[in-house]
């Protein structure tokens, strides 16, 4: 395929594309509609769960079972009546649940995170009495007699649990149980329970678990440790602990009351259960059977009425028997059989019903529990978020406005720096805002905040390719090649560069995706997807564009392409000067090392635990006023105060109304609202709103330790996969010489930004944990393009020492490094500034790990690089044959080069432009061959060399020089500019290029 | 986070090998190797001598502790030294006698 036919077809595939996602995002008005946005919490406001799954069988969660918990999930949300529920797996055992425009997650934790495990006992059957024998029907002080259940009955955890352990094993009935053997239908806990208890106290600290590691697993996930002193206990298998009430801010001291675990039907045997409102019993939850459900149902209230009739004495008040409804471990209702009504047991052909203190609220979520199935796992919350509308729409706009100013700072910028390329560059850009924003919605990606920084950022990466490209092209210009060959030839250059750079974020930005948690796996989303679209519309867009402009007026003239008449050349001595940029690394490295001993880090609660309100106040507040308001209340958490709370203002509205500013407040976790109760967190916003009111719904976030450790745990394994999966593609690409430099700049890069955030004092959550992921990735962009080139040097400079090679590399890479930095600094700088709170924690990062990143690829990666390469003998014998030349010491820049350089350069002046020679294959560039035999030609007549000062005296062990001196060494492209006179020298021979080049005939 | 002010520590003071002749034993990544082993061996000796068997945690660490990298680092990098410049008169006494 010709270019033209190519650049054609390039052109045809971007109009369409342009076209179908202006259908996807536009839409047209009464024909297609346009798709649908799907915002986060974060931006549209609701609550956010995470729950860690555990089995009780003390199994690890399996796959299967982890999806069998969601199905069930899902299906008791979509009971809840919203839209947009989004539950999924994050990591191996977490589930995450995404509940928009619910602003209660207490509430949305009974509905979708409660086991759902229900059982039905013979209470009077099942009841252990003191003696660690059943109570049978005639000992009321043990189950209640008339009153069964009830709390006024119960005893405390501890001594139940000291009956309980006393109990002997018994096995749970098999199948074909053989007659006569003892067993239960264990359904709760078929292995047995493991406690932990302090004697002294007599309190039970952790506990039921089914395993010691689980119980070990709990202690730690609560953060907490084991008094000296506290004792395992362990149940047996056929005994329960059951409770008589469930919420703590109704519980009293003693409830708990041991059963016998021989439960005679499950939540598996009713069918359709429904809240049904009765004028005697109140709100009932009325449901059928299922398979033989009915009739085990019938049967044991038939034996129920039996034995209450038998224990009844003549005249007495009649010993009604009970059936204790339990519902995870907890007594929901124990109703009486009426002998008198029943006889013969309850008959089950209409069912039957729960009745209790129900309101109707807790009757809907009890019948939707039992409707959808008990949970195959127990779920823990280790986090929670309540994130409020009116914010969630603030971040939006924020985010917005951030991603426009980043979009108009790098449109800016690069018309004012490349001209004619530079609206090319715009119009890319703006090709990719728009490809970008269909996919968002045709895929549909879950747009969150980290999502926004993402999009944002990769603005910046998709400048970068055009700026590598662009600066390889003004290269070429500027060598001498026409407009259409510099295009030509500066693309299949540049394009190696843009592949490795882009690879690497991209492996960066997957590895990111695959190991990481909620919202960093958002950001990496929209990371690697923006590194893809970039890759073609930078790339394979503009050189479309640009083939087919090149051929115009347009870009006739060098000028157009932003060459301008006076060369930058930079000629400072990178490597003689590294040890100054060491210098200061080290010191600032140093002055990271003492601030984290002296300040520590400050880690946010994603990583420490504890509960993070955001509040907007209607009257003016100070912090102090904030905190000392929150510590009057008093307030305990897992039973040690609160103390006082760590309180910031984020924002002020109007600094001089001072109304509606943010707040943002963080203390020891607080308990959500409970059964009607506003809980802790209710509590604060009471406090708060009665002494300065509170504009909208704050923002609340609770996070437990263990959540913490599976973020920090995350991005450890994805920070150490990243560097292992980048130094590999390295190695593979270039040299694995050169992944080690890398890889130390990289670290550089991450520990200046961890002393940096200790120097500064910011918090760190996971956003910093997810920028400073993308810094692995996006930093070494920077050190890619320099090592790039150093590799296209080493082949051109054969006689030039390691050092020499990279200042070359360095000089003539330099703009492209600093403009490729800005270009991705613009959008940071825009985050910054225009960003919300979440948004400016990823953008501090991200300046910080970006600005390190381009000074480690110039200043520490290149001279660890340069001074491992001259280890080796070839580098060596090099360089003692340059310093021997050159008085004992090594010039910065290869001279030979230079002085080419200089002729080529008086010779381009002395004729003009556009009268220079040109490759055989104008859009190919040249071969290495055709490049030598070019500069031999220039070279015709030796260069008039200074006289080089005698060499001093050999040491005894003098390196082998190299056998002959190829006078190609160390030319520039630039080199390869033909005088003109030459050229027509050449043309006016009888043989052509080709023929002179080609082999013999 | 002691490992990590470690390692810190390690990395600042392995910058001002530049200085020196380049004779460690596998050149600046040596050094390089060296130093950041050294740091965390005496921090974690250093640490165990005074606070016990654990590796100081966010609460912990102070400024002295990161101080405990020191020692290593300069030891690491020293030995690392001492083996390169034994090794280039092992090379040059070997070239003498060819």
């Amino acid at each position: 395929m010709s270019d033209r036919a190519r650049n054609a077809f390039v052109l045809a595939l971007v109009t369409a594309l342009v076209l179908v996602s202006l259908l996807v995002t536009v839409g047209i008005p009464g024909v297609v509609k346009a798709q649908k946005t799907h915002l986060g919490l974060d931006l549209q406001g609701g609550t956010e769960l995470v729950f860690q799954a555990r089995t009780t069988s003390g199994l690890p969660v399996n796959g299967t079972t982890l999806t069998d918990t969601i199905n069930i999930m899902r299906s008791r949300s979509d009971q809840l009546g919203v839209g947009g529920v989004d539950i999924r797996p994050s990591g191996g055992n977490q589930i995450t649940v995404s509940l928009p425009n619910v602003k209660n997650p207490a509430q949305a934790e009974r509905v979708v995170g409660v086991t759902g495990q229900l059982y039905f006992y013979d209470w009077e059957n099942s009841v252990i009495g003191t003696n660690g024998q059943v109570a049978g029907p005639n000992d009321p002080n043990v189950t209640g007699g008339l009153n069964a259940g009830t709390p006024a009955f119960g005893i405390s955890e501890y001594e139940a649990l000291a009956r309980a352990a006393k109990r002997p094993a018994v096995p749970a009935c098999a199948k074909h149980q053989r007659a006569g053997t003892t067993c239960y239908a264990i359904e709760s806990a078929p292995s047995g329970s493991y406690y932990y208890v302090n004697d002294k106290t007599k309190t039970v600290l952790f506990g039921p678990e089914p395993t010691t590691a689980f119980l070990a697993a709990d202690i730690k996930q609560k953060n907490a440790r084991l008094p000296a002193g506290a004792r395992l206990v362990y149940v047996k298998p056929g005994t329960v602990l059951v409770q008589a009430t469930s919420a703590p801010e109704v519980a009293v001291p003693n409830d708990f009351f041991v059963l016998k675990d021989d439960v005679k039907l499950t939540g598996k045997d009713i069918s359709n259960p429904q809240v049904t409102t009765d004028p005697t019993q109140g709100v009932a939850v009325s449901f059928g059977f299922k398979g033989n459900g009915a009739s085990v149902f019938q049967a044991v209230t038939a034996t129920l009425a039996k034995r209450g009739q038998n224990s009844s004495l003549p005249g007495a008040q009649a010993n009604l028997q009970h059936f204790a409804v339990t519902l995870d471990g907890a007594l929901v209702t124990v109703p009486s059989i009426d002998f008198n009504q029943f006889p013969f047991g309850i008959p089950s052909g209409n069912g039957s019903e729960i009745t209790g203190s129900f309101t109707y609220a807790s009757a809907t979520t009890l019948a939707n529990v039992l409707a959808s199935g008990a949970l195959p796992v127990k779920l823990d919350e280790i986090s929670s978020q309540l994130v409020s509308a009116t914010l969630g729409r603030q971040a939006l706009n924020q985010g917005l406005v951030a991603g426009l100013a980043g979009l108009g700072l790098v449109a800016l910028f690069l018309l004012v720096f490349y001209r004619v390329l530079g609206v090319i560059a715009v119009s890319a850009l703006a090709i990719y805002a728009l490809y970008f924003y269909a996919l968002i919605k045709l895929i549909p990606v879950t747009l969150t905040l980290p999502g926004i920084a993402g999009l944002i950022l990769t603005i910046g990466v998709a400048a970068d390719a055009n700026v590598v490209i662009f600066e390889r092209v003004k290269e070429e210009s500027r060598a001498g090649r026409s407009p259409l060959n510099a295009i030509t030839a500066g693309y299949r250059r540049g394009l190696g560069a843009i592949i490795d750079a882009n690879v690497v974020t991209f492996m960066a930005a997957f590895i990111l995706f695959i190991l990481s948690q909620s919202d960093v796996q958002g950001f990496a989303l929209t990371l690697g997807m923006g590194v893809l679209v970039s890759l073609f519309t930078a790339v394979a867009a503009t050189r479309a564009i640009l083939g087919t402009m090149g051929r115009t007026r347009a870009i006739s003239r060098p000028s157009a392409l932003g060459v301008t008449k006076g060369r930058r050349q930079w000629t400072f001595d990178f490597m003689g000067n590294s040890r100054w940029f060491f210098s200061l690394s080290g010191t600032i490295l140093l002055i990271g090392a003492l601030a984290i001993g002296a300040r520590g880090i400050n880690f946010g609660i994603d990583f420490v635990s504890g509960t993070q309100i955001q509040v907007q106040l209607v009257r003016p507040a100070t912090p102090s006023q904030v905190q000392s308001t929150i510590a009057a209340l008093h307030l305990k958490s897992q039973g040690q105060s609160i103390g006082q709370p760590v309180v910031q203002q984020i924002s002020s509205a109007s600094k001089s109304k001072r109304i509606n500013d943010t707040f943002q407040i963080s203390t020891k976790t607080l308990n959500a609202q409970q059964l009607g109760a506003p809980g802790q967190l209710g509590t604060v916003e009471g406090a708060l709103n009665q002494r300065f009111g509170l504009n909208g719904t704050p923002n609340s976030t609770s996070v437990g330790p263990s959540f913490g450790k599976t973020v920090a745990n995350s991005a450890a394994v994805a920070i150490i996969a990243s560097l292992l999966a980048i130094a590999a593609y390295i190695a593979l690409r270039f040299q694995w010489k050169y992944a080690v430099p890398v890889m130390i700049a990289l670290m550089h890069d991450l520990l200046i930004t961890a002393g940096v955030y200790a120097l500064t004092g910011r918090q760190v959550t996971a956003s910093t944990v997810a920028a400073l992921l993308t810094i692995l990735g996006y930093s070494l962009y920077d050190t890619i393009i320099v090592f790039d080139r150093v590799r296209e040097n080493v082949q051109k400079m054969q006689n030039a020492a390691f050092s020499q090679i990279v200042n070359r590399s360095m000089s003539e890479v330099l703009t492209r490094s600093l403009a490729t930095s800005l270009c991705t600094l613009l959008p940071i700088l825009a985050l910054l500034i225009f960003g919300g709170a979440t948004l400016k924690d990823f953008a501090f990062a991200l300046l910080v790990g970006v600005a390190s990143g381009a000074y480690s690829s110039i200043f520490i990666a290149s001279p660890v690089l340069t001074h491992w390469k001259e280890r080796e003998p070839v580098y060596r014998r090099r360089r003692a044959r340059i310093a021997g030349e050159h008085g004992g010491l090594v010039p910065a820049y290869a001279t030979s080069g230079a002085a080419a350089r200089e002729t080529a350069a008086v010779e381009t002046r002395r004729r003009g432009r556009g009268r220079l020679s040109e490759p055989v294959r104008p859009d190919g560039g040249i071969s290495t061959g055709e490049f030598r035999e070019l500069v031999r030609d220039l070279h015709a007549e030796p260069l008039q060399r200074t006289p080089q000062p005698k060499p001093p005296p050999q040491p005894k062990a003098q390196p082998r020089p190299e056998p002959t001196r190829d006078p190609t060494a160390d030319a520039l492209p630039e080199d390869v500019v033909m005088p003109a006179e030459e050229a027509s020298r050449r043309r006016g021979a009888s043989k052509s290029r080709n023929r002179r080049r080609g082999r013999p005939r | 986070m002691g490992l990590l002010a470690w390692v810190i520590m390690g990395l600042a003071l392995w910058h001002y090998t530049i200085f020196l002749p380049d004779r460690f034993w596998g050149g600046i990544v040596g050094a390089f190797l060296a130093s950041i082993a050294g740091a965390i061996a005496t921090g974690i000796l250093i640490s165990v001598a005074v606070h016990g068997i654990a590796i100081p945690g966010r609460h912990a660490t102070h400024v002295a502790t990161v101080l405990y990298a020191i020692p290593g680092a300069l030891v690491g990098m020293a030995l690392i030294y001492a083996i390169g410049a034994a090794r280039e008169r092992a090379g040059a006494q070997l070239a003498d006698g060819f």
